[in-house]
């Protein structure tokens, strides 16, 4: 079923399929005008956190294929087959620090990883960048800094959120250091991978160029899709109740950045508001978001393999939970 | 591999050529801010012109193209499908709705100084920073009595008097996704004249409350949806 969804189809199938997508869209479009959505509160209020998301995130998606590319066609493929030689131990923190100088948010740096990956950059390495950059960029440590200026949280939430997020992205990376290329990306990634061709350069870079923003695209539209159905239809009160449960509130912040998928650029203004919660459950909220949401799940399981999705959440859960329960000891 | 003008090669460029008219169109018809903070409209010219640079570079080199599956034909409608939406969409931005789906916690995020609060005229954002510290209650507490002028929306609990609503506004830091209410009550407006998600503006003198602000109106007229509809944090 699968491998004949697949299955390349003849030009008279491809047009007519085509035609049926684009008379799809149309339709779309005509209901939605006739619908007026303003008259249906929660379609209206889907519509606008689903297309202001994706608005947001596809110039980010964008400028990581952007840089992807210039990885693939700029960049000889001998450069990272000498960093993959590097002992894991000096390859892994390298990889997570490089973040500081990748200022976007995580939509930008998954297509990044996947070429690193691809072009030969150890696996671990890959993923220890991708799971770095959106929390260690500069962007995000300077918009966590003005979300709790004048709090006498700052430095922990701060401190906090770069070394736990660094700390998440090393145990990941290490686990799955041993993978190969292949084993680490999915078969759609892989096959995706090997269809763009050209004779230049040029035509090789916007080959690639376009082949990624269609790529990741179609899964952050869904992540988008289910991200948007949640905040329309799960009420933010529900948490209220547990603030003060040692325990039960970490993993409320966890789930609820899991639901919100806010970009690691604007997420500590939110984080900063729940003010009932503790200085750990926030930082729980700062930390597994920029690594864990819906729209980064349907990007983690159209880019690598199956297990991969798994593994990243239970690390980085596990990682985030004992960090910050520490710091809710030492600190809160 | 195919050349050029087959289906697929058409259909990329269908898709990019989709997402570059939608970030022309924001800026065209000025709809970024129902969607973005100020401080990532800049995405919608760089978006644009990334998109418009592909279209170029795919057009003038021709790469390959893969042949078309049936599952990315449908990757491809579905890429171009929030054009769709957005376009389709009349203006619109969050409303009473979305303020009901988020805790009224979450409306004290924004950053504001007691400097800011204590001097000046205030505004709804001096107001929800007001909220978010005790330093900052009691600079905008002891400016209890003193006139503003608010727009924002109403929106109506069941059960409240009908001279009385809540002045409520949104607070984007990124995009509508991350959005934070805030919200006045006001007492004393005309009593029934105002309908839910109806914009105002209303003139009278703030008085803070515990945690809460209230607003005696002197006057509550209607007015269209700001260009700028969020505050921006």
């Amino acid at each position: 079923m699968a491998q004949a969804a697949l299955t390349p189809i003849d030009t008279r199938s491809a047009w007519r399929r085509s035609f049926v997508a684009v008379a799809a869209l149309a339709g779309i479009a005509v209901v939605l005008n006739l619908l007026n959505p303003a008259r249906i509160p929660a379609l209206q209020n889907f519509l606008l956190v689903f297309s202001s998301l994706l608005i947001e995130a596809m110039p980010f998606i964008l400028l990581g294929a952007v840089v992807s590319a210039v990885i693939e066609v700029f960049v000889p493929r001998s450069v990272f087959d000498r960093l993959a030689s590097l002992p894991r131990a000096v390859q892994l923190p390298a990889a997570g620090l490089t973040g500081f100088a990748f200022p976007v948010c995580e939509c930008g740096s998954v297509p990044v990883a996947r070429r690193l990956a691809h072009k030969g950059l150890s696996a671990g390495a890959a993923v220890t960048f991708m799971l770095a950059a959106p929390i260690l960029n500069p962007v995000v440590l300077v918009s966590t800094i003005i979300a709790y200026r004048g709090r006498d949280i700052l430095v922990p939430i701060v401190v906090g959120r770069a070394t736990l997020g660094l700390l998440a992205a090393l145990a990941v990376g290490w686990i799955v250091a041993n993978k190969t290329s292949g084993e680490l990306l999915s078969a759609t990634a892989e096959d995706d991978e090997h269809a763009h061709h050209a004779d230049s350069r040029a035509g090789s870079f916007f080959s690639h160029l376009t082949g990624d923003f269609i790529f990741m695209g179609r899964f952050l539209v869904l992540g988008a899709a289910v991200a948007a159905t949640m905040q329309t239809f799960v009420p933010q009160t529900w948490i209220a109740s547990i603030a003060d449960t040692p325990f039960l509130s970490l993993i409320a912040m966890m789930a609820l950045a899991f639901v919100l998928s806010l970009c690691s650029e604007s997420d500590a203004f939110v984080a900063a508001s729940f003010v009932q919660f503790g200085v750990g459950a926030q930082l729980a909220f700062l930390v597994f978001g920029p690594l864990v949401d819906t729209k980064l799940a349907f990007l983690y399981s159209g880019t690598f393999s199956r297990e991969f999705l798994r593994t990243v959440v239970l690390v980085v859960g596990a990682v985030v939970f004992a960090g910050t329960l520490w710091v809710e000891v030492i600190v809160g | 591999m195919r050349r050029g003008g087959a289906p697929s090669a058409i259909a990329v460029l269908f898709v990019l050529i989709a997402w570059a008219g939608l970030y022309v169109f924001l800026l065209a018809t000025d709809r970024t801010s129902l969607y973005l903070s100020a401080r990532t409209a800049w995405l919608v010219p760089v978006g644009a012109i990334i998109l418009i640079v592909s279209v170029v570079g795919y057009l003038v080199t021709r790469p390959d193209s893969p042949a078309l599956s049936n599952r990315s034909v449908s990757g491809l409608a579905l890429v171009a499908l929030p054009v769709v939406v957005v376009i389709a969409l009349p203006p619109a931005s969050l409303t009473s709705f979305a303020a009901s789906r988020r805790s009224s916690f979450a409306s004290a995020a924004f950053v504001t100084s007691v400097e800011d609060i204590s001097t000046g005229s205030l505004s709804l954002a001096d107001v929800a920073g007001a909220v978010r510290s005790d330093e900052a209650m009691a600079a905008l507490t002891a400016r209890a009595g003193a006139e503003v002028e608010f727009v924002g929306f109403v929106s109506r609990d069941p059960g409240v008097p009908a001279d009385e609503f809540l002045l409520t506004r949104f607070l984007i830091s990124c995009c509508v996704a991350d959005a934070l209410s805030v919200q006045v009550r006001i007492v004393d407006a005309p009593a029934g004249e105002f309908k839910q998600d109806q914009w105002v503006q209303v003139t009278g003198n703030l008085f803070p409350l515990n945690n809460e602000v209230v607003v005696q109106a002197e006057d509550v007229v209607k007015v269209p949806r700001p260009k700028h509809p969020y505050l921006n944090a």
